[in-house]
């Protein structure tokens, strides 16, 4: 076969420029050391890398929520932690000024405390987080949630509870509104709720009360009347006073106890004949009102069995008060578990992007290397043969 | 003897001729599109000598090209087919090079969304809102960068058929002009044969722009048709195809026949026909691919930040903003009918573009490419024709049977994409509705999850105060008693609330809506999830996954193009391979033909030598 002699040479030089462009192309994925240049070089793996691309950075923006929700939360514990210690100290100033030893000046001292603990506990109420916003509010939360005017301490926040997405589909409070944790608090033993009447003249005293059958208690209002110093009769409050007592008993003082519609109660002292003791539903009590009431009641002249009345009265409060710190507490870690557990479970996934990623656009560069070199050899042959080849004329041996 | 002299010298002529072609062949060795001469000779006719016939030497009686018409029309075929894969290679690599550079969508898009996830982490804070503006900036200028480089590339198309339009022309004058010379030179019956190569070399050359078809006729004469049969070449007769803006969007052009006609999608080959080609399959594609996302992204956002309730405490505004799709008047149309589009449903927007026409009484629409478009609806905008998410209307005017419009839902609108909020107050992170319980309540019942379902209710912000008359039985607003137990999920105007626990006799519930200032991140944690919400595709596809899926697209069109350059390249290197071993010139060849003639002529010129010493001989001879 003839071959032409300026086409020959044009073939060659194409394959000279061919392996020059192949060894271009090695050298520039190994100075940037991608595999793929532009989407042509491999389109699936391009689209792969920009869907993992994506999911890795919203992994990435999960791991930063959860940073976040922590910090808030944090923020959040350590402030109920203190409440609850403030309570702590509440409840044994309160113990203290109960003591029989104490004179209404010395009661009066005590409540002076107690005010500044009241303040305090505000104050706690009132905490913001790093980026300056109240914790307790709800949503409200560039409000100040709890004013207090005197004893009395108002909420301005809202329900509200902020969540955070800490995965695909799980969000995670980070919060818990002022409303829930410091004023929607079950008074009385979180069922009902004892009162002495104001007139009670009597000694008696309630003490521990508690719920011994839940499905008699059909939460209404009663009213135990003391018709003797030993004998008592409980009446439906709305029943009018013609009616029969719904029962009727025998009060041997602090040994016994009285039992109604599943509610039991411990009364302590000698009651007065005509003395009243109501009892009813519990209904939200907020904790600064407890704390108020011990104030009042301490700060009221005489002391004796009304003023214990009342503060039995609060101290149950004051004990739903902390169970309701303790709970939120518990809720917060159960919440932070959740946020440790899914940041590590981000860490692992972002560990499989990253090794997905390498995989589909970083450069082998054991095998470029090989293949730089084996282009270099082949190119070196094209050219010496290309040298060779141009020497083999003719016209050379026509002198 | 004189007969010797003569016979010497007619070697030495014919040698010469011999000589001169070789020498040509040589002076033409890197000569593109020349072909190889070859001399041929004859012996004289004999002289009758007597009883005998004695020669009288030899006569160069042509000079020919080593051609084969088959040959050369199958490197004009292949040319054709490699300058398409070559131009369509390097379109594709330029759509290529625009997806791959720093102005990645997909990063942008996260960025945004990661905007979005930490204003929901700190919803009043003014720092991170003012950098969700900035994120949706930056994401709104990815996507006009990429439209603009989209647009660069089609704007190179045009640039491109425009000067192939040219080519064309000038190719087809000088083939033409050819044909006359040839025609002319040819008469004595001899082969113009550097001017036969001259007109192949152009034909090649129009053969790159556009596949052509070549016949022969008698008088040396070829007649050109282009791509499906347009006649370019008749004779010395040029046609001229010029360019013109398409009749409805006139930022492109297409080609144009000597009757006027368009005759754009009749060029199959040649780089012009791959111009088009990567116009209609790559680029328009590509572009409204990127214009989908785009529209799908605002829609989503948009609808989700209406919910929400910004800082003010007004319901969210627009937060991106995007034009309508284009719609375009046919140049053609008689009546003064105009047609307005709006995007309905996203979910089954395409990225197709289509075609209205009016037939007299009624409306039809077929996609660009002409499959036709079921639709419901007369088109007043009472009625409008409803195609794949778009509503088209004609709001005024009278239409005229055979007026036609174009709608391009999706093609530019990447390019109009702008963020519509400047003030960081406006956006609205906050959810819509507050749900709360009564302070009083005595019940255990508490407040779970408050989820709107359907925020268009009328009476969505009325607020709401749910009250238990007994642990069982609810009324909302004093409505009809409704039976309750743990755990229902109590349902509203376009909302539900969940409640947990047994409620008491008298105990409220209230659902109201959102206060302004609201710390409340409920809107925000939604808008953040539109990231992974399937919009496009019927609720399928995520506006990310677009983007990936134009990345394959362009990819695929990329990694195509490339194999079928490889391919052509290989198969116009061997029609090249056979029509050069026929008509290429060797130079080894040459010199041995070099070093014949060379002998002959010395040869020849000993004859003469020769004759002259026999007359010599006889001349002293006589002179004794």
């Amino acid at each position: 076969m003839r071959i032409s002699t300026s086409w020959g040479q044009q073939q060659a030089v194409n394959t000279l420029l061919d392996r020059q462009y192949q060894m271009s192309q090695t050298q520039l994925a190994l100075g940037n050391g991608k595999a793929i240049q532009t989407p042509a070089d491999n389109p699936a793996a391009a689209a792969r890398a920009v869907d993992t691309n994506s999911a890795s950075a919203q992994n990435d923006q999960y791991t930063r929520n959860i940073q976040s929700a922590t910090t808030r939360l944090s923020v959040e514990e350590q402030a109920l932690s203190s409440a609850g210690d403030i309570l702590d100290r509440i409840r044994s100033l309160t113990l203290e000024g109960m003591n029989g030893t104490q004179t209404d000046e010395s009661r009066q001292s005590i409540a002076t405390e107690l005010r500044q603990t009241l303040k305090q506990l505000v104050a706690l109420g009132n905490t913001r987080d790093g980026q300056g916003e109240y914790v307790f509010a709800g949503s409200r939360t560039t409000t100040q949630p709890f004013t207090a005017d005197g004893l009395n301490v108002s909420y301005g926040g809202d329900q509200n509870q902020r969540m955070v997405a800490a995965a695909a589909g799980l969000q995670v409070a980070t919060g818990d509104s002022g409303s829930d944790v410091f004023m929607s608090i079950r008074g009385g033993n979180g069922t009902f709720v004892t009162t002495a009447g104001a007139a009670n003249t009597g000694s008696a005293v309630v003490g521990a009360t508690s719920v011994t059958d839940a499905s008699s208690w059909d939460g209404g209002n009663y009213t135990i009347t003391f018709t003797s110093p030993t004998d008592y009769e409980i009446r439906d409050a709305a029943a009018l006073p013609t009616d029969p007592p719904l029962s009727t008993g025998t009060y041997t003082g602090e040994t016994g106890t009285i039992n109604f519609k599943g509610a039991q109660l411990n009364i302590t002292g000698t009651p007065a004949t005509g003395d009243t003791f109501a009892v009813g539903p519990s209904s939200s009590q907020d904790v600064f009102s407890t704390v108020a009431g011990i104030i009042n009641a301490f700060e009221a002249p005489g002391g004796g069995a009304p003023m214990n009345n009342q503060i039995n009265a609060q101290l149950q409060n004051l004990d739903q008060a902390s169970t309701s710190f303790l709970n939120t507490r518990t809720k917060i870690g159960a919440r932070m578990n959740i946020l440790d557990q899914q940041k590590a479970i981000g860490d692992d996934t972002k560990l499989q992007y990253d090794t997905t990623l390498s995989n589909l656009q970083d450069l082998d560069y054991a095998s470029a290397t090989s293949q730089f070199v084996q282009q270099q050899t082949a190119l070196t042959a094209a050219q010496q043969a290309f040298v060779k080849m141009q020497n083999l004329t003719l016209f050379n041996y026509l002198k | 003897m004189a007969d010797l002299l003569s016979t010497g010298v007619s070697g030495l002529l014919a040698s010469q001729v011999g000589l001169s072609t070789v020498g040509h062949n040589i002076s033409n060795v890197n000569t593109a599109g020349y072909t190889r001469q070859t001399t041929t000779f004859n012996a004289r006719a004999p002289e009758l000598y007597g009883g005998y016939y004695v020669g009288r030497g030899a006569d160069a009686v042509s000079v020919q090209r080593a051609y084969s018409q088959f040959l050369t029309q199958s490197v004009w075929s292949a040319t054709s087919s490699q300058s398409r894969a070559l131009q369509y290679a390097g379109l594709t690599s330029a759509a290529n090079n625009a997806v791959s550079g720093s102005a990645n969508l997909q990063t942008a898009l996260d960025g945004f969304f990661g905007a979005v996830s930490d204003v929901a982490n700190a919803p009043v804070d003014t720092a991170s809102r003012q950098a969700l503006i900035g994120k949706a900036n930056t994401l709104v200028s990815t996507f006009r960068s990429l439209s603009s480089q989209f647009q660069q590339i089609d704007q190179q198309t045009n640039q491109q058929i425009t000067a192939a339009v040219g080519d064309i022309n000038s190719l087809a004058r000088s083939i033409a002009d050819l044909n006359g010379e040839i025609q002319r030179a040819s008469v004595g019956g001899a082969s113009p044969n550097d001017l036969l190569d001259a007109r192949d070399q152009a034909i090649s050359q129009l053969s790159q722009i556009v596949g052509v078809n070549v016949s022969q006729g008698s008088d040396g004469m070829v007649t050109v048709s282009i791509g499906n049969g347009q006649p370019l070449v008749n004779g010395t007769d040029a046609s001229k195809l010029s360019t013109a803006q398409n009749q409805y969007d006139s930022s492109r052009l297409e080609v144009v026949g000597p009757t006027g006609s368009v005759i754009s999608n009749q060029f199959g080959s040649g780089s012009l026909g791959a111009a088009f080609d990567f116009r209609t399959n790559v680029l328009d594609p590509a572009r409204n691919q990127l214009g989908r996302a785009a529209i799908a992204l605002t829609d989503a956002f948009n609808k989700q930040h209406a919910q929400g309730v910004d800082l003010n405490g007004d319901a969210g505004g627009k937060f991106f903003d995007i034009s309508a799709p284009a719609v375009f008047n046919s140049t053609s149309n008689k009546g003064n009918a105009q047609v307005t589009a709006s995007v309905t449903d996203v979910g089954k927007l395409g990225s197709a573009d289509y075609l209205m026409r009016y037939d007299g009484t009624k409306w039809n629409v077929t996609t660009t490419a002409g499959v036709a478009v079921p639709s419901t609806g007369t088109g007043t905008a009472a009625d409008p024709i409803l195609i794949d998410g778009l509503a088209l209307t004609v709001p005024s005017g009278t239409p005229q049977a055979g007026d036609s419009f174009q709608i391009q839902p999706t093609r530019n609108a990447a390019s109009t994409i702008s963020v519509a909020v400047t003030d960081t107050s406006k956006i609205a992170a906050s959810g819509p509705l507050m749900a709360s319980k009564g302070a009083i309540n005595t019940g255990k019942a508490t407040l779970g999850n408050l989820t709107v379902t359907d925020p268009t209710d009328p009476a969505f912000k009325t607020p709401v105060s749910i009250v238990f008359s007994s642990p069982t039985s609810y009324s909302i607003n004093g409505g009809p008693a409704q039976t309750y137990a743990d755990g229902d999920t109590i349902t509203g105007n376009g909302w539900t609330l969940k409640l947990s626990g047994v409620p008491a006799a008298n105990d409220t519930f209230g659902v109201k809506p959102a206060a302004s200032a609201s710390g409340d991140n409920g809107n925000a944690l939604a808008l953040a999830a539109v990231a992974n919400q399937g919009v496009l595709d019927n609720g399928v596809t995520t506006v990310g996954k677009s983007y990936s899926q134009l990345i394959a697209q362009v990819g695929t069109a990329g990694a195509q193009a490339n194999t079928a350059l490889d391919a052509q390249q290989s198969i116009l290197d061997q029609a090249t391979s056979a029509q050069q071993s026929l008509s290429g010139v060797n130079m080894d060849e040459e010199a041995a033909s070099l070093l014949r003639f060379q002998q002959a002529y010395a040869a020849s010129a000993q004859v003469i030598n020769a004759a002259n010493t026999i007359f010599d001989s006889l001349l002293s001879a006589v002179r004794g």
